[in-house]
């Protein structure tokens, strides 16, 4: 196995493939990576109910075997959690956590060669209180029916403990304001090839459909994990049809064509004003501090230039905290959205370090958490 | 190795607000985007609960000990002060704790009640509305700032402001989401209707007749009120007892001052908090029953675990019932030394649901509660019999002990050039012969009035008069 190729592939154990999504390959990877002592922990999602599960770092391979499947409405990210824990470590990841997980290992967090990222194809994700409301509202189910839930063909399906399939296009839930978060929506990491390997179900035709993954090998590490589970027995793979292969690279045409309209739709410049934008959209900040440490690419701990220039008895317009956030994230934001998900007062924090990052990335050729590539403001060259 | 991940509900004040706290070594604070009083945010405060829950050690007299022995030792204390005995639980624990230390402290329990409010009003002071109906309201009325005091409810507010709703501010300086500012003393130029909903703080240091005066603006223009309250379980401390004989703290000081109360035992409550230094140096035995440190010295500390390890149901600022998913009875058990039998924890769960009216503990569903009339209220505001004050505004940090940054006042700049203040120095602030500096943030702060989110050791009660100079 090397780099490049492409599989479709399912686990051998029948409990997965009933609880893990696309015949539960994801997970029987990385239970086959604990068990053969390729990797020493393991991160997964402990479900809790359909709109909660809490990421946790496990040796435990029943731990992996029973964890969750596929669950859009658990907008976690992983990179916080297993920096500076110094870890021989495989995790499941979407685009942006593999973009965080990068990051950390650019800012010696994570030891990226003792870091197995098995990347998910990611079309977004919701956030749980607003898929609770979008239940009763638009779906008129009652969140506690919920049985599980899909993605396919533009539409977002609920299944329901009766059985019963209850279906509407996430266009029209945006537009009433619901489904992906924001960020979501303009993100065009939709198969993560930054990761060692990417999984996902897009490609899988004919009988496969629902009941096998399609990975694509993006590193020596990728084929390792493969190649381990298979070795050991968890995972049966073959090659792809041609059918199969071309769907996937049109699907993600498609859905990477949608972020970058959404892209232009959110991020209309701002001709006047600019200054008075920020600092309204900033009013309402209480310190918390919650931004900075969710945040998957800052790695400065609490001293900081954020917090150290920063006091709370200072009365600037807008705070030197964020204005250094700007700065810091200009070159390193990655678009999550984490920070926007936490903040107590709503701000659209995501939003706002884009409106530095995207001029900034796109001018410097520079795209944070996809390569190796040193971010630009490491090294700043003076024109004489 | 398997983190250890705990679901659990923030200390901080009565909102409810849901996160993990995850032991990694250190302790983490993780956000549980899916608790439904807060979507997974923290405040300040919140973010700061590794701090709080640092871990504490059980001592007797100075020396560490087992939380058996100092539970038995306390036990002892206690039996041996009969009638001198006064036990404090402001609601920091859980519903079934607090129906232990009831049983416990029987005609001598003291706890957050305000003294001198009309009982007819405890329902309405007690328990609050669904922040949904502050998110649908037409008219939100302030007296408090949400910012410093209850940083959650900031997106409510928000989210009803941009659906069209009006916010009024009842308070000592302008709020950046209020449409009308209007100063406490100018209170008579506030206009309420019916569609009006009226947000007021209630903790165990307001004062009686400003509370008194707004419930009475509530009941004349026919506006809703509610109150937000500062401990996890507030809310459970009121509903657990219902009907109970229990004092407020103004009592415990001048039963303590009087002698009458020689030793006290505090239910994850710190009294430092609330009660003058001298006060508490007058009690022969100081029994702390805590789960964090205690600022206060005691003479006790029976250390069970943290409120994020505690199994039992909290009651939040609306009435929700809220289980901590842990498995932790220490406080229970050190309770029932005390009380010389076991506690069940099933059968007070049983009475916890029974008291709410409930038969499950579901997080997403608030009880029905019902909501009474209370009587017109005769209310006295006191004008400002001062030229400058000093308010101090509860914020969470205060009932905590908890390092934080608010070493500051706030002060608006026809005071700091009036008093000709240099940018980045300090103002000299002295009331009743003692005198402190402080570091200022110029603020749109109403004449005369500083504003402090921490207190500093000259205070009076929440205004206190004070002198200014360079």
């Amino acid at each position: 196995m090397q780099k490049g190729e492409m599989y479709v592939g399912w686990s051998t154990k029948e409990e997965v493939r009933k609880r893990g999504g696309s015949g539960g390959l994801v997970t029987s990877m990385l239970a086959a990576a604990l068990e053969k002592k390729l990797v020493d922990a393991v991160v997964v999602l402990k479900k809790i109910n359909e709109f909660e599960a809490v990421p946790i770092i496990t040796s435990d391979v029943n731990e992996v075997l029973n964890s969750a499947g596929s669950l859009h409405s658990v907008p976690s990210h992983f990179a916080k959690l297993i920096a500076n824990r110094n870890l021989k470590v495989a995790l499941p990841a979407k685009g942006c956590d593999v973009r965080g997980i990068i990051e950390q290992g650019k800012r010696n967090a994570i030891n990226l060669d003792n870091t197995f990222i098995v990347g998910l194809n990611c079309g977004g994700s919701m956030h749980p209180v607003v898929t609770r409301e979008m239940l009763e509202v638009m779906y008129k189910i009652k969140p506690e029916d919920v049985h599980g839930e899909e993605i396919e063909k533009g539409k977002l399906i609920f299944e329901t403990k009766d059985g019963k399939e209850h279906a509407i296009t996430i266009d029209e839930l945006e537009e009433k304001g619901f489904g992906r978060r924001e960020s979501c929506r303009y993100c065009t990491i939709k198969v993560p090839n930054n990761s060692d390997i990417a999984c996902g179900n897009w490609g899988v035709t004919g009988d496969l459909v629902g009941k096998a993954t399609f990975v694509e090998i993006n590193s020596e590490k990728g084929a390792k994990l493969l190649q381990n589970a298979i070795d050991a027995g968890y995972v049966q793979v073959q090659k792809p049809d041609d059918k199969g292969i071309a769907m996937r690279g049109k699907i993600k045409g498609v859905m990477e064509e949608l972020g970058k309209k959404w892209k232009g739709k959110i991020f209309v410049p701002i001709e006047t004003g600019r200054l008075e934008y920020f600092r309204k959209e900033l009013e309402h900040c209480i310190d918390c501090g919650a931004c900075k440490t969710v945040c998957p690419t800052c790695s400065c701990g609490d001293i900081s230039k954020c917090t150290q220039y920063h006091s709370r008895g200072d009365a600037y317009k807008m705070s030197m905290y964020h204005l250094v956030r700007f700065l810091h994230l200009a070159d390193a934001c990655i678009g999550c959205g984490q920070c926007s998900d936490v903040c107590p007062v709503d701000i659209p924090l995501t939003r706002l370090y884009r409106r530095f990052a995207n001029p900034v990335q796109e001018q410097l050729k520079y795209e944070p958490g996809m390569d190796m590539q040193k971010p630009p403001y490491f090294e700043v060259k003076l024109n004489e | 190795m398997t983190d250890n991940v705990y679901s659990t509900i923030c200390p901080g004040c009565n909102f409810g607000c849901g996160l993990y706290i995850r032991e990694n070594g250190a302790l983490e604070v993780d956000f549980r985007k899916s608790s439904p009083a807060n979507a997974g945010k923290l405040c300040r405060f919140g973010m700061s609960l590794p701090k709080i829950f640092a871990p504490i050690r059980p001592m007797v007299d100075g020396k560490e000990t087992t939380l058996e022995e100092a539970a038995k030792e306390a036990a002892k204390r206690i039996s041996a002060s009969k009638g001198s005995v006064g036990f404090l639980s402001l609601g920091n624990t859980t519903s079934e704790e607090l129906l232990a230390i009831q049983k416990i402290a029987e005609s001598s329990l003291y706890t957050g009640m305000v003294a001198g409010l009309p009982e007819d009003t405890y329902q309405t002071l007690n328990i609050g509305i669904p922040y949904s109906e502050i998110e649908a309201a037409k008219h939100i009325v302030l007296f408090m700032d949400p910012y410093e005091q209850y940083p959650l409810i900031v997106r409510r507010l928000l989210f009803a402001k941009n659906k069209g709703a009006k916010i009024s501010a009842v308070w000592w300086k302008d709020l950046p989401l209020a449409d009308e500012n209007i100063r406490p003393l100018d209170v008579s130029k506030l206009a309420l209707s019916k569609d009006s909903l009226i947000i007021a703080d209630y903790n165990p240091l307001s004062d009686t007749e400003q509370v008194k005066s707004v419930l009475a603006l509530a009941k004349n223009a026919g506006a809703r009120i509610t109150f937000l309250k500062p401990f996890a379980n507030s809310t459970g401390a009121y509903l657990m007892a219902k009907g109970i004989k229990q004092k407020s703290i103004s009592q415990l000081v001048e039963d303590i001052n009087n002698g009458a109360i020689k030793t006290l035992f505090c239910l994850e409550s710190d009294p430092s908090a609330l009660f003058p230094s001298e006060t508490l140096a007058k009690l022969s035995n100081l029994i702390i029953q805590a789960g964090q440190q205690p600022s206060s010295k005691a003479n006790i500390v029976i250390a069970n675990e943290p409120l994020y390890k505690k199994k039992g149901t909290l009651i939040n600022n609306e009435g929700r019932a809220q289980s901590l998913g842990c498995a932790g009875t220490d406080g229970l058990d050190a309770l029932g030394i005390i009380a010389g039998a076991k506690f069940d924890f099933d059968t007070l769960n049983e009475s916890v649901k029974k008291a709410i009216g409930i038969t499950t503990v579901d997080e997403f569903t608030i009880p029905k509660y019902d909501r009474p009339a209370y009587g017109a209220i005769q209310a006295s505001i006191k004008s400002l019999d001062t030229k400058t004050a000093l308010v101090s505004v509860y914020n969470p940090f205060m009932w905590s002990g908890l390092a934080d940054d608010n070493d500051f006042v706030e002060l608006n700049q026809r005071s700091v050039q009036a008093l000709k203040l240099m940018k980045g120095a300090t103002v000299k602030i002295s009331s009743n012969g003692s005198a402190i500096e402080k570091k200022f943030r110029v603020a749109p702060v109403q004449d005369n009035i500083l504003l402090a989110g921490k207190r500093f050791g000259i205070e009076k009660g929440i205004i206190t008069p004070v002198e200014l100079s360079r």
